[in-house]
């Protein structure tokens, strides 16, 4: 028996409700399954900062991301697998291999309610199994299953397999590109939902796990039942009365971007050397609708439906959403819907994140063009023949595949033209030029995952309006909001909800739908604390992972290159106002650290 | 000016007056307000009755809308339109003014006008005028407040939330200055969050006409975690001489908006791609 299980409590009836009060312990190396008492869950809710606080306990932060010493958490959240809105979602955390920094990616579908209603909050990966293996729950029944005959498929292939293997199951899973070690790759679940983001499938796959098929029969116990419903309904109301939520995406999808955010002279194109793409009309959220849509696509427990199949002439499959329209379109120069889409389906298909892999490919194209590189095998700007081998070969290390594998960062710095690649901390940004909208370069700038859109969607009140209007161009209360939406996003992100959500209601519906859950009582600056909490534990153990205040920057490009036309037009981004800013109102210290002042008060 | 939810709440007239919108969306209107708490509802004065009906043991208000939205029918009618409103339950008129007639000076007309529908709605119902301020110059807006206090109208409104301008914080304070304190100022159009609803609240209005009226009370809840959702934005964003609009506008009141950018102190904010 292992210390830990010595050292193990009684798994004691549940003080609260949501959680299902069990972690599942997977340690590959040696083959041992345990299931524990889930900690840390008061404090950190589940989810993301549940998977955080994990992370911090037992994964030191130079760890290898590849090695068997880097752990992966999967983590639901106590709404996870009730009925509140968007309520089916998880989170993987890990040391990214494509960041180094502590990376949580979180996904839809129906995995999670899955996963919770088999009777856990979280499973915890670790060591490196010497053959490949997948795992099988279902209920309390858990089972390490060999996966050799899965190694090498696709993750539709592999999903099509274990569905025959194990009937009404969900599944989570790797393609080929996890299995390479891909540092743009994806851990896919549902078909096509994925946790795209920081590479984290390479390490499940340098571990060999495949996979994880899930069937849960038990039910999420509601502390207030009555007390929910009431919320439910009101949150519900929201959901209907909101524009995002009721009409733009149900509608367009979240293509629906596209034209507004090109409107604005900010959709970055031919790798962010411009903002305005002239075809951006044909890869639309309207174009969409028009041509290759065949049927919407929920998730678990969401009334939003932002979710497109589509089918082309060749291929049929799920997308493209608009970070993917705008990866494979607007910054490739590429206006054929139809290949922006199958290039989407290879990615599912392999387990890529389509942001990565087209922004990757988007650094070549520009190194091809400054005459940096001389590979066949990249097309130019524009080009749409060999861009669906390019990315096949991506997630195979095939040819220069191999190479682009490694995301912008690296084959940019192998070229001698570290500028040309868009990322911040390694991650590859997405589809909006921060020199249209200043509270997003800062998001960029310090979002502690590298280059996203999600830790604090920025885009909403400067560009949505939502909830107020603010002056995309000005500076000025930037670093506060950008704080608030770090810190509530973190909060959302381990209750664990949808952050489409966010559109519709403020902060206090999830602290009154967790207290409903829960019966534990969550005020909304509670929650807002907690958000802050989960934001500086990451901080931390980025600092102790070796990231400085340096880290915190954005390419030269946006801070020196004017945008040279459209709607944000000779515009750069000021980041060095706002950064001091928002260190000082985080209660860091010059150098980005969090004062001793602050731990104490988050009590860290 | 620190205002509780409540507070707020009481100085909303929720309001549905799309043309498209079905009973159900009436309906949906009333149960808002009675669930928020609104101070009313305002409403066309065919969906008067109904709302009457679905408001009648609640605290809110029934406010229809009269002359709407050109306010270009002759007195007479707009008073029969009154009294048709007050019989159906009607508690407030919002009225628009014949601006026609008052840009050409026909006060005489205008001031029996705004008489003959408060003289048709009173005892039962107040009348606020809307003087769709987009059509007006500075020095109209505060003679027509003059006219409509005179004649007995209870508010003055900005705006119908179809005409060329929605509310701003220069005409409201401008009305609120000509009419006192002991008149209603009621800014209406475009109010479309918490942090456009406040600035009226500031510039004098007492009474907020919007369709948005849940997502400014759900607004609290967001700005009292930041400053920076109420930062100060660019002049010219809250201006009405960015507003105008020659295709929207009579030539004159939109050269009299432009005109003003030309002595304005922030004219160096107002350059195109800002």
């Amino acid at each position: 028996m292992s210390e830990r299980a010595r050292d193990r409590k009684e798994v004691k009836d549940m003080e609260y409700k949501g959680w299902m009060n069990k972690v599942l312990r997977i340690d590959l190396s040696s083959g041992a399954m345990d299931v524990e008492p889930l900690r840390f869950h008061e404090e950190y809710v589940g989810g993301r900062g549940l998977g955080v606080r994990y992370m911090a306990e037992e994964v030191m932060p130079q760890t290898e991301p590849l090695s068997p010493e880097n752990k992966v958490m999967i983590a639901t959240g106590p709404l996870t697998g009730t009925r509140a809105p968007t309520g089916g979602r998880f989170s993987v955390i890990s040391r990214s291999p494509l960041t180094g920094t502590m990376c949580d990616s979180n996904s839809g579908g129906f995995f999670g309610a899955e996963l919770k209603k088999a009777g856990y909050d979280a499973v915890i990966i670790e060591g490196e199994s010497d053959k490949p293996v997948y795992l099988h729950i279902e209920d309390d029944k858990v089972e390490l299953l060999d996966a050799r005959d899965l190694w090498g498929k696709d993750f539709h292939e592999t999903l099509a397999a274990l569905k025959e293997k194990h009937e009404k199951h969900r599944v989570l899973g790797i393609g080929p590109a996890g299995e390479n070690l891909v540092k743009v790759s994806a851990i896919m679940n549902d078909e096509d939902r994925a946790a795209g983001r920081g590479g984290l499938a390479a390490v499940l796959g340098s571990k060999k796990f495949k996979a994880i098929a899930v069937k849960g029969s038990k039910k999420v116990e509601i502390a207030d039942p009555d007390g929910f419903d009431k919320t439910l309904k009101t949150v519900a109301k929201l959901v209907k009365k909101n524009g995002v939520t009721n009409n733009a995406l149900p509608i367009f999808g979240t293509s629906v971007l596209v034209n507004i955010i090109n409107a604005h002279g900010m959709f970055p194109t031919h790798n962010f050397q411009r903002g305005v793409f002239n075809d951006a009309e044909g890869i639309s959220g309207e174009k969409i609708a028009e041509t290759i849509l065949t049927g919407k696509y929920a998730c678990y427990g969401c009334p939003i439906a932002c979710g497109r199949r589509t089918k082309t002439s060749n291929m049929e499959g799920e997308g493209p959403e608009y970070e993917t329209t705008w990866a494979f379109g607007a910054d490739l120069g590429i206006n054929d819907l139809e290949t922006v889409a199958e290039a989407n389906y290879l990615c599912n298909q392999y387990g890529l994140d389509t942001i990565s892999s087209g922004a990757t490919i988007a650094c070549a194209m520009e190194l091809k063009e400054k005459g940096k590189l001389s590979s066949d095998e990249v097309p130019g700007f524009g080009e749409k023949e060999g861009l669906l081998a390019l990315v096949k070969n991506m997630a195979l290390r095939q040819g220069i595949g191999d190479e682009l594998a490694e995301g912008s960062k690296i084959f940019a710095e192998k070229r001698g033209a570290p500028e040309l690649a868009m990322q911040v901390k390694g991650m590859e940004l997405p589809a909006y030029d921060p020199r249209g909208v200043q509270g997003m370069a800062l998001s960029y700038a310090t979002s502690n995952r590298g280059g996203c859109h999600m830790r604090a969607y920025m885009i909403s009140p400067e560009i949505l309006g939502q909830p107020v209007v603010l002056d995309r161009f000005s500076t000025e209360g930037k670093a506060d909001v950008c704080i608030f939406l770090q810190n509530m996003s973190a909060f959302v992100d381990s209750v664990v909800m949808c952050r489409f959500t966010q559109f519709a209601f403020p902060l206090d519906y999830y602290s009154i739908l967790l207290t409903n859950v829960t019966g534990k009582e969550y005020k909304p600056e509670d929650a807002n604390k907690i958000g802050e909490k989960i934001w500086n534990l990451e901080r931390l153990y980025n600092l102790s992972a070796g990231f400085t205040c340096e880290d915190d920057t954005l390419p030269p490009r946006f801070l020196n290159e004017e945008l040279p036309e459209g709607g944000s037009r000779n515009r750069v981004v000021q980041l060095d106002k706002m950064l001091k800013e928002y260190y000082k109102l985080r209660g860091w210290d010059e150098k980005g650290i969090p004062t001793s002042q602050t731990m104490s008060r988050l009590g860290l | 000016m620190t205002l509780s939810r409540e507070e707020l709440a009481q100085m909303i007239d929720h309001t549905q007056l799309k043309p498209h919108a079905p009973p159900k969306k009436i309906k949906e209107l009333c149960e808002e307000a009675i669930a928020y708490n609104f101070k009313a509802v305002c409403v066309n004065p065919s969906y008067v009755k109904l709302s009457s009906e679905l408001l009648k043991d609640s605290e809110v208000l029934v406010c229809s809308v009269v002359g709407f939205p050109l306010g270009s029918i002759p007195s007479d009618v707009k008073a029969h339109e009154t009294r048709r409103a007050v019989e159906d339950g009607a508690h407030e008129i919002d009225m628009v003014l014949n601006t026609g007639m008052f840009r050409a000076k026909e006060y005489d007309y205008c001031s029996d006008d705004v008489g003959a529908v408060v003289k048709a709605a009173s005892p039962e119902a107040h009348v606020k005028v809307i003087l769709e301020t987009g059509y007006l110059t500075d020095e109209e807006i505060v003679k027509a407040c003059q006219l409509c206090v005179e004649a007995g109208a209870a508010f003055v409104k900005t705006s119908t939330g179809f005409g060329p301008m929605g509310a701003f914080e220069d005409h409201v304070k401008l009305m609120r200055e000509t009419v006192g304190p002991d008149i209603g100022v009621k800014a209406a159009g475009g109010i479309q969050n918490v942090r456009d609803a406040l600035r009226m609240v500031n510039a004098g209005a007492n009474r907020l006409g919007c369709s948005a009226g849940i997502a400014i009370l759900e607004g609290l809840n967001w700005i009292k975690y930041s400053g920076g959702f109420m930062a100060e934005d660019i002049p010219c964003h809250e201006c009405p001489s960015r507003a105008a609009s020659m295709s929207k506008q009579p030539k004159e009141v939109y050269m009299y908006y432009k005109e003003k950018c030309r002595d304005c102190p922030y004219k160096e904010y107002n350059k195109f791609y800002e």
